[in-house]
């Protein structure tokens, strides 16, 4: 049974909340505020955290923060009713792994939380480890090397870089990359996918631009020369 | 706080032109000294000096010589120096008020020179023990051409001179003048871009007009970051409030009925789909707002037009096969130059595009066909329906909030706010939506975006 944390000062909606996704078979915990929540999350015995951005004590923002700063890799949906496009790329960029605006329809929930949830790692499809163009990745550890470098990617951006070093140098396309690794075909007007890549490559260190942007066509590794 | 009198950019610029002129003025004075200086002496030719020695030989002659006298042709005496006596030194009185100290110094030369100044030739001094007297004669006509040519020459390299200096430090009052008036410039386009304060460098601190301009503009460009930044926070909550309240029902809906009666009590549809709609109306009147108060950060990128119409197209034919089918993007085997590529904000690119197709879609059954072309300084992407048109009265309300054509459609419709959104995010591009009829049927809608030009400035 996964366990869920549910982190929102709407105590009606968390209660309602509760009651479906218990009925769906998830363990739910519950947080009012941010400073319960990041203390929650920081116990590190989710599968998965449902994190709204407006909260009383320390925001969603700042609670994010926290939890990657600490290492923790847990996938995050946020979920925002500001809504506004700055808000929805700013929690990208802090690494959540997706987000889902308030209204939502409780059915696309449910579908992204079974998307996140299904590529945890120890269930990773591909055990044989694979490299190409100075990266290296071990599915089984959930391990990644750029040049002999380890890089601390949370799961979402692993599975993006997984794809791509699959592929060899051949472009992924935007709506391949998101069906990987969110588990969803690519939406009009959803940035998530560009964010997260650039997320990867502000954490590769050496020549980020090696994950070449293909106009129109979506990304692919490039080989050093 | 005004400016004091003494410290206002009037005084100052007064003064800048009085020193201005002071300064041409005084360096024309100067220049006009330097060319007039006379010519350098040269020894009296050896016949002048034999012709003239006979008659000043005589002792007797020479002393009862006076200024003034003419002594021989046109030899006139200019000055004497007695050996003794009361008033040894005598000048010739009317060249002794324009030419003393010229007269003294040639006195005073060891041997006999000659110098033309002004319209005559100075010659000596001529020398009989102790007395010496100085001549004068007119200038021969070579003499007097040689004259008025030099003094054409010093004119002429005065004019140029002073036209060189003037032009220079005028260049200089400009751009002490232009320099912070273009800063300003720079700061307001600055302001209306939505910057925050701009960078005034230390015009502020100036205690003229112009820092008190640039400390007024400092300040609005305060308060409008302030109003910008309160009009943000607003937006934001209203958007939260309105919401979190939908965000519940919808949950709670889900709630209160299992999946058979979600599917087919009609009711519950109705619901869910106002729901939507709620949520859609909420989404577009924030987005407007936020477009009309420049909220909108653009983001421009080089971006291939026909890509983003035919990705529009997909999109569209994902979520509603039946209604993607129907649009095309002409002409259908891609040529060079039609669709273009620009550099312009594609997501509020596509807000215009898409706004316009769902419109289109909406309120005619046929095709809908989106085409591109380039007029003068404008490209122009037309989305043409063939539907029934709109009465030509109607075409401009078109683009005004919740307006609806044909209010029996009310329902079928979506939120109103589609051309709207599209109008004012046009408008951020800097383009223009225009509708007009099809002379041969159908509604067309004309989005027209400048070609970018290389922008002036960073």
């Amino acid at each position: 049974m996964s366990k869920l944390l549910l982190v929102d000062d709407d105590a009606e909606l968390s209660a309602m909340l509760e009651q479906i996704l218990t009925k769906e078979g998830y363990q739910l915990t519950l947080a009012a505020d941010g400073e319960i929540g990041l203390r929650r999350a920081l116990s590190g015995s989710y599968d998965l955290i449902l994190l709204d951005v407006m909260l009383p004590g320390i925001d969603g923002f700042q609670l994010l923060q926290h939890l990657r700063q600490q290492a923790r890799s847990t996938p995050v949906i946020m979920l925002t009713a500001r809504g506004d496009d700055d808000d929805r790329v700013a929690g990208l960029e802090l690494g959540a792994d997706d987000y889902l605006p308030k209204p939502f329809n409780p059915k696309e929930l449910l579908a992204r939380i079974k998307a996140l949830l299904r590529r945890t790692p120890n269930t990773s499809v591909t055990p044989e480890l694979i490299d190409y163009a100075g990266f290296f990745i071990n599915p089984v550890d959930n391990e990644v090397r750029v040049d002999e470098t380890p890089l601390d990617l949370t799961p979402t951006e692993f599975d993006i870089l997984r794809t791509l070093v699959q592929a060899a140098g051949h472009v992924v396309s935007k709506n391949q990359l998101s069906v990987a690794a969110l588990g969803r075909q690519l939406a009009p007007f959803d940035r998530s996918l560009d964010v997260h890549i650039s997320n990867i490559r502000k954490k590769i260190a050496v020549d980020p631009e090696r994950i070449q942007t293909v106009r129109g066509r979506g990304y692919r590794l490039l080989k050093l020369a | 706080m005004g400016t004091r009198w003494y410290q206002s950019l009037s005084l100052r610029l007064l003064l800048m032109f009085w020193a201005l002129l002071f300064a041409v003025a005084s360096s024309g004075y100067v220049l006009g000294l330097w060319f007039s200086k006379p010519a350098e002496p040269t020894p009296v030719p050896e016949d002048v000096y034999n012709s003239l020695t006979p008659l000043l030989s005589d002792s007797a002659t020479f002393q009862s010589l006076s200024p003034g006298r003419l002594l021989a042709g046109n030899y006139r005496v200019a000055a004497t120096v007695a050996p003794t006596g009361p008033e040894r030194l005598q000048l010739d009185a009317t060249l002794a008020t324009r030419h003393q100290r010229l007269l003294i110094r040639q006195l005073e030369a060891e041997s006999a020179q000659q110098l033309p100044v002004s319209n005559f030739m100075l010659l000596g001094p001529f020398r009989q023990g102790d007395a010496s007297i100085l001549l004068t004669r007119p200038l021969n006509d070579a003499e007097r051409q040689q004259q008025v040519l030099s003094e054409q020459q010093a004119q002429e390299a005065q004019t140029l001179a002073l036209l060189i200096g003037s032009g220079l430090i005028a260049i200089l009052l400009g751009v002490w003048l232009v320099r912070p008036l273009r800063q300003l410039t720079y700061a307001m386009r600055d302001i209306a871009r939505g910057g925050d304060v701009p960078d005034l460098k230390r015009l502020p601190q100036r205690n003229d007009e112009l820092g008190e301009l640039a400390r007024a503009m400092h300040t609005t460009a305060h308060d409008l970051t302030v109003s910008r930044d309160a009009q943000r926070r607003l937006l934001s909550d209203v958007s939260h409030e309105l919401r979190s309240p939908l965000a519940r029902m919808q949950v709670a809906l889900m709630l209160s009925h299992d999946e058979d009666e979600q599917a087919n009590n009609p009711h519950v549809a109705q619901l869910n789909r106002d729901l939507d709609r709620l949520g859609a109306i909420i989404e577009r009147i924030l987005s407007l707002s936020r477009l009309e108060n420049g909220l909108v950060h653009l983001s421009t990128t080089e971006l291939d037009t026909r890509e983003l119409a035919e990705q529009l197209v997909a999109d569209l034919t994902y979520v509603d096969a039946g209604h993607g089918s129907r649009v095309k993007v002409l002409p259908e085997a891609p040529a060079r130059g039609d669709w273009p590529v620009i550099y312009s904000d594609a997501e509020l690119l596509r807000l215009v595009l898409e706004n316009l197709v769902r419109n289109a879609l909406q309120y005619s059954g046929g095709p809908v066909e989106l085409s591109c072309q380039r007029q003068d300084h404008e490209y122009i992407i037309a989305i043409r329906d063939h539907g029934e048109g709109v009465p030509k009265e109607q075409l401009k309300k078109l683009f005004m909030p919740f307006f609806r054509g044909d209010p029996s459609r009310h329902h079928k419709a979506g939120v109103g706010l589609g051309l709207a959104l599209s109008l004012r995010a046009a408008k951020v591009l800097g383009g223009s939506v225009e509708a007009r009829n099809h002379p041969d049927g159908g509604l067309e809608v004309c989005v027209k975006l400048p070609v970018e030009e290389p922008t002036e400035s960073d």
